[in-house]
């Protein structure tokens, strides 16, 4: 029991990073109807720009946690104005490709600078972690569960009390009909991508110091996020964050009770699962139309 | 000087031409009724002048400024609100706050929206018991009170309304030109109907559009006098044209 409670703050822990890449496909997919499967590597440059600011030139984290955010955000925004606003009026593919395009360039430009050698960033408190009864409570886990509640509340927040948030959902249900209205189309999908890139900038920042921070991260993280967006029923925001935390607790599990070296293999056991019996997801049957 | 002139108007989908050359004008005040069949270009005419298409050649004069090929955030901007075919409310939304997204044209903060949208109830006081309900889960008629309201919440000098009785019942489609009877008191309304005996009923000025083009334009009396326009579109009973519904 001692050992499943452990498990399961572990598991959340692992899950929220993946509902935060996750929350990143959604919202990006909601807006332009297109997968953005350079997502794993917002969360993959944000983890490099912690290396650039808080190792190499050794600034305080916080602010280095600061300066890779905004670094994010205007990664964000680059990367629609460069992969996606030349191509908005063109089918779904042309973008997906250029979004793979966009996703090979940051890899390997990366890989240019950084070397094939991870690096090794620190978690955000000296103190390693508190005990709590049967459980310990890792720090770095305590922040990633912090974080991400955080971000989801806000998030709710901004959805359904902000007029911009409306207008989010709105364009997000109907291009056309939201511009009718006066909507800046443009504007609201600016503001999807700014956010998506510091969502999943935000998960590689937090899970940096628990893996290494490798030019390869991004992918992995990327494929248990969309993992967990099947799951949850694509395009629905409450599905990826169950998913994402559903798909952590799994695997911690099925790791350390089945078997080590299978860890990533029960995530896509259970994609597979979802795919051949319920591959509308757990939220799927609804219309999928609330942000 | 008229608040809406169109100018030998043509616009194509690729291919295909859709509008060849319409010319006609709303005088401010009015209300203006484009009758046709499926497919002669009523829709498209509304969606030239409210941005969502472009026009291949011709002119579109709004106040006396020329609008063709701007976009639509900046048509509703300068007051020409377009309800389109199928009403579009958005469906994960609710009542009101669609129709609170029909102010978006303006710089109103978002109390001042609810308020206004609070207001919309009186002159449709149906969808009223609906405020919190999500689009999705309203009826057709439900859903164009819906449409019409946050069209009117753009405070527009034009009101643009396609084919608002489409899949409506009698009833309700009696509902909804009250309504536009009422909206007429202070704004100018560019109507498009397949329903011939409706939208002529509230119209100071009717156009006939066939495949692209009008054929024929005049008051309501004038329109409801000629033979084959009665036949084929107001339900007369001769018989070549009518072959066109």
């Amino acid at each position: 029991m001692d050992l499943a409670l452990q498990l399961l703050f572990t598991g959340i822990g692992i899950g929220a990073v993946y509902a935060l890449v996750a929350l990143g496909f959604v919202l990006i997919f909601r807006a332009t109807n297109v997968v953005n499967f350079a997502q794993g590597e917002f969360s993959m440059v944000a983890a490099y720009l912690m290396v650039v600011f808080a190792v190499d030139l050794a600034l305080p984290y916080w602010l280095s946690f600061l300066l890779s955010l905004a670094g994010m955000a205007l990664l964000g925004a680059v990367f629609n104005l460069g992969v996606y606003y030349p191509l908005r009026h063109r089918t779904f593919l042309p973008v997906i490709i250029a979004t793979i395009g966009a996703s090979i360039l940051m890899a390997n430009s990366v890989l240019a600078i950084y070397g094939p050698q991870p690096q090794v960033l620190e978690g955000w408190f000296e103190t390693p972690g508190i005990q709590l009864g049967p459980v310990y409570l890792d720090s770095q886990y305590l922040l990633i569960i912090a974080a991400t509640a955080t971000l989801v509340a806000f998030q709710y927040w901004f959805f359904e009390h902000t007029l911009v948030g409306k207008k989010l959902q709105a364009t997000s249900q109907d291009k056309e009909m939201a511009s009718l209205l006066g909507i800046s189309v443009s504007t609201m999908i600016m503001v999807t991508f700014i956010y998506s890139a510091v969502l999943g900038g935000l998960a590689g920042i937090l899970v940096a110091p628990i893996l290494f921070v490798s030019i390869q991260m991004g992918s992995t993280i990327a494929l248990k996020a969309f993992a967990a967006t099947i799951i949850g029923g694509f395009g629905d925001v409450t599905g990826a964050i169950i998913g994402g935390l559903s798909l952590g607790i799994i695997e911690t599990f099925g790791a350390a009770y089945v078997s080590v070296p299978y860890k990533d293999a029960f995530a896509f056991l259970v994609l597979v699962l979802f795919l051949v019996f319920r591959p509308q997801g757990i939220f799927g049957e609804r219309v999928a139309e609330k942000a | 000087m008229a608040l809406l002139e169109i100018n030998d108007l043509h616009v194509r989908y690729g291919e295909i031409v859709a509008l060849r050359g319409v010319s006609f004008s709303v005088a401010e005040g009015q209300v203006v009724t484009l009758l046709g069949a499926n497919g002669a270009g009523k829709s498209t005419t509304l969606r030239a002048i409210s941005g969502l298409a472009k026009p291949a050649s011709g002119d579109i004069l709004f106040d006396g400024k020329s609008i063709a090929g701007l976009g639509p955030e900046a048509i509703v901007r300068m007051g020409i609100s377009h309800v389109p075919e199928g009403r579009r409310v958005f469906p994960g939304l609710t009542v009101k706050e669609n129709i609170m997204l029909g102010g978006s044209n303006r710089r109103a903060a978002k109390s001042e929206l609810s308020r206004e949208a609070d207001a919309m109830f009186d002159l449709f006081p149906d969808i009223r018991k609906f405020t919190n309900s999500l689009g999705w889960t309203l009826s057709g008629g439900q859903l164009q009170m819906v449409a019409v309201a946050r069209g009117l919440m753009a405070k527009p000098r034009l009101l643009l309304l396609d084919e608002p009785s489409l899949g409506l019942a009698p009833v309700i489609v009696q509902a909804v030109f009250r309504i536009i009877s009422e909206i007429r008191q202070h704004t100018t309304v560019l109507l498009v109907e397949q329903n011939a005996r409706m939208g002529l009923s509230v119209a100071d000025q009717g156009y006939v559009l066939e495949t692209g083009r009008i054929v024929l334009g005049g008051k309501p009396d004038e329109l409801w006098g000629n033979e084959a326009i009665a036949a084929a579109y107001l339900g007369g009973h001769a018989k070549p044209l009518a072959a066109n519904l």
